[in-house]
């Protein structure tokens, strides 16, 4: 049992991860009602960009994180116009229309980025990639990598401001009514248009700054994509579809299932544990680990 | 004859003008993953195909009898899919109509391509494809210019076994890929055999993060770590070992090592790990084929490409050449006729010949029946970010550097 505080340490971090990966995703599914498959996409194009800042700049990426978030803010302000148009279609199913859309510019993304960035894999360096904390005593011992330590800060300070600017501001108030009643958010003065933009721009950028992050603890390339794109719908589906406060702890449940299965069980066996879980926890409650996602 | 009926007829006569002037090139089919988690390597493959296609053209092709004919390749993109890679081999045979195939990177795609060009009866010489499960099933008309990894494996470990002081504890990882399991478990093999305790032995799934296990293992403390798996793969577990601060006294890896981005992208942590090949760019060779040696060849590499070759790619070009030398030897001509091409399997068998890539001769019977028995294992290690040989004795151009520094001190 000494392999255990380890294991669950590894699960928090890598849980960590996922948390930064579908905390936003999850948001923009429960208000804008789109599953965006690009998620992974966002993720690989914000590496990118860290990658290549920091070799112009020779700055740390984490020093970079608000150019990548202003840059991938801007860009998802000016794309959503387009996903809202796919999905206020009339004619058949605007949901699903706009599920194929970003499939597709998920597609797009990759496609341009291995015509641009090739397809070899890169790193991103950083000063907290060097360097761990570790505890021995007798049979105990426990190491924590920094950069992954600070990784963990990472999603929480994301999720604390997300927290802070749907409960505290008159933002997220706006989000939150349009989350329960468009048209009635709408009728009480919300600016439907502008709070969704804002919305999936805030997305995208928080996506990007993960894939900088995600480059930095493990690698950049253009093929990173679809991997992230399934555990953030994983974590989703888990912590019931568009219930945010759901997201954190299926991400660690997710993290430290994978951990644990790694040190304990067979690691081949690892991924099947993970949506054999997944698939339990749905059968027993479709609306995922707190039964408040929707149906 | 009116207007209409005269433009039918030129264009009759254009097309089969056409016909006649394709006829007068070989036509090779490529399927390699283009896109996919094999892109890497499949592009790696590609610069070999496409390095030999452009020096025999440059000649003005392959030399039959008093004429030359030039070489033209028909690509298809596996999409780092199996059955992706059938389909595409599939496509290239059946509407494309190629004489000839070469074959993909990754073995679990050679596996899927090989019962088609069998069916087919198209020869095809795989450039890369390593796991020994590619020789299986004996196809007649396929060959391999690289041998099996369980023999460059076994290299390794033997070279690792005899360093001093001697390694004597070891876990071994391989991703869950064809080549890669197949690869892990030529390094299990091979460190029993060697006395060597091996901690752990896992088949992890492919892209898996890893450092729960690589923590978990930090508190067995082994000597060697082993791993089987592809580029980025390779990136990440050096990465991992480095976050945990966990320095073995050596690393050993296949394949990826001896692509230029694994040391761009690692920097200095790529130094001192150890990897497998078959050649490098030193590796001492002499042909009178296209590129009369190693040096040659990899300086035709860096200008056609602006990469260091490894030697993926130059099995890729090394398959073209055994291809050359037995079409010459039956005097072929294009189109090949399923005769044809059934007398120039047994010419393949019969090929033996130097080339900057080594001796190529394939294997006529045995377990590894048409891969390359030509050429002899290395093992390699990134010495100030470049590949070096340093083993066998016979064939080192450095010593090697080990135990491994310590990822702080670097």
């Amino acid at each position: 049992m000494e392999l255990l505080p380890q294991a669950l340490v590894d699960g928090i971090m890598l849980g960590a991860i996922y948390i930064a990966i579908a905390i936003a995703f999850s948001l923009v599914f429960g208000v804008l009602h789109v599953i965006d498959f690009a998620v992974g996409e966002w993720i690989m194009l914000g590496a990118f960009a860290g990658f290549y800042l920091n070799l112009w700049g020779k700055v740390d990426p984490f020093l970079m994180l608000p150019i990548v978030f202003i840059v991938f803010f801007g860009l998802g302000y000016l794309l959503q116009p387009v996903i809202q148009r796919v999905l206020s279609g009339h004619k058949g199913n605007p949901l699903l229309m706009a599920l194929v859309f970003t499939f597709g510019l998920g597609m797009i993304f990759r496609g341009t980025a291995q015509t641009f960035f090739g397809f070899y894999s890169h790193s991103i360096p950083s000063h907290f990639s060097n360097g761990s904390f570790y505890f021995e005593k007798g049979s105990f011992f426990l190491t924590i990598s920094s950069v992954r330590l600070a990784g963990l800060v990472y999603s929480g300070v994301i999720t604390l401001i997300l927290n802070y600017l749907l409960r505290y501001t008159d933002f997220g108030l706006a989000v939150r009514a349009l989350a329960q009643n468009k048209e009635a958010a709408g009728l009480m003065g919300v600016n439907n248009r502008r709070t969704n933009k804002v919305l999936y721009a805030l997305y995208t950028g928080i996506t990007a700054m993960t894939g900088v992050l995600i480059g930095v603890i493990i690698s950049v390339n253009t093929k990173m994509g679809a991997e992230y794109s399934i555990f953030a719908f994983f974590v989703v589906v888990l912590a019931g579809m568009g219930y945010l406060a759901g997201v954190p702890a299926a991400a660690l449940l997710l993290g430290i299932i994978q951990s644990v299965f790694l040190v304990y069980l067979d690691p081949g066996w690892t991924l099947l544990a993970v949506f054999g879980i997944l698939y339990l926890i749905l059968v027993v409650s479709p609306t995922g680990l707190f039964g408040k996602g929707w149906v | 004859m009116s207007l209409t009926k005269s433009a039918i007829f030129a264009t009759i006569a254009t097309v089969m003008a056409g016909g006649a002037l394709r006829a007068q090139e070989f036509k090779i089919g490529v399927v390699v993953e283009l896109s996919g988690d094999n892109a890497t390597g499949g592009n790696v493959a590609k610069r070999g195909y496409d390095l030999w296609a452009m020096a025999v053209n440059e000649t003005g092709g392959i030399q039959i009898g008093k004429k030359k004919y030039p070489v033209k390749l028909f690509y298809g993109d596996a999409q780092s899919n199996p059955s992706q890679g059938a389909a595409a081999a599939e496509r290239l045979i059946t509407q494309e109509h190629v004489d000839l195939m070469f074959g993909p990177y990754a073995s679990s795609v050679a596996n899927a391509v090989g019962p088609v060009v069998e069916k087919y009866k198209i020869p095809m010489i795989n450039g890369s494809a390593e796991s020994p499960l590619v020789w299986k099933p004996k196809f007649k008309f396929v060959f391999g210019s690289i041998p099996p990894v369980n023999f460059t494996g076994a290299a390794c470990i033997d070279t690792l076994a005899h360093l001093s002081p001697a390694p004597k504890t070891a876990v071994v990882f391989g991703s869950n890929d064809t080549f890669s399991s197949s690869t892990a478990t030529a390094f299990n093999e091979a460190l029993i055999k060697q006395g060597i305790k091996v901690l752990k032995f896992n088949i992890v799934p492919e892209g898996q993060d890893l450092t729960p296990l690589l923590s978990a293992m930090k508190g067995l403390r082994p000597d060697l770590i082993c791993f089987g798996g592809h580029d980025e793969e390779l990136i990440n577990l050096v990465k991992d070992l480095h976050q945990i601060d966990y320095t073995p006294k050596a690393l050993l890896m296949h394949y990826g090592v001896t692509e230029p981005a694994f040391a761009e992208a690692l920097k200095g942590d790529a130094n001192q790990v150890f990897g497998g090949a078959v050649w490098t760019e030193t590796t001492k060779t002499s042909s009178k084929i296209l590129w009369k040696d190693s040096q040659t060849y990899a300086a035709a590499s860096l200008k056609a490409f602006k990469v260091a070759a490894d030697y993926t790619q130059g099995g890729c070009s090394a398959a073209g050449i055994a291809f050359q030398v037995a079409l010459q030897k039956i005097n072929a001509t294009p189109p090949l006729s399923e005769a044809k091409r059934e007398e120039l399997v047994k010419a393949l068998e019969a090929v033996d010949v130097e080339t900057f890539y080594g001796r190529i001769k394939f294997a006529t019977d045995g377990d590894y029946f048409h891969a390359n028995s030509g050429i002899s294992s290395l093992t390699v290690q990134i010495q100030n970010g470049v590949v070096k040989a340093v083993g066998p004795a016979k064939v080192a151009e450095v010593p090697t550097q080990y135990p491994m520094t310590p990822w702080a001190k670097r």
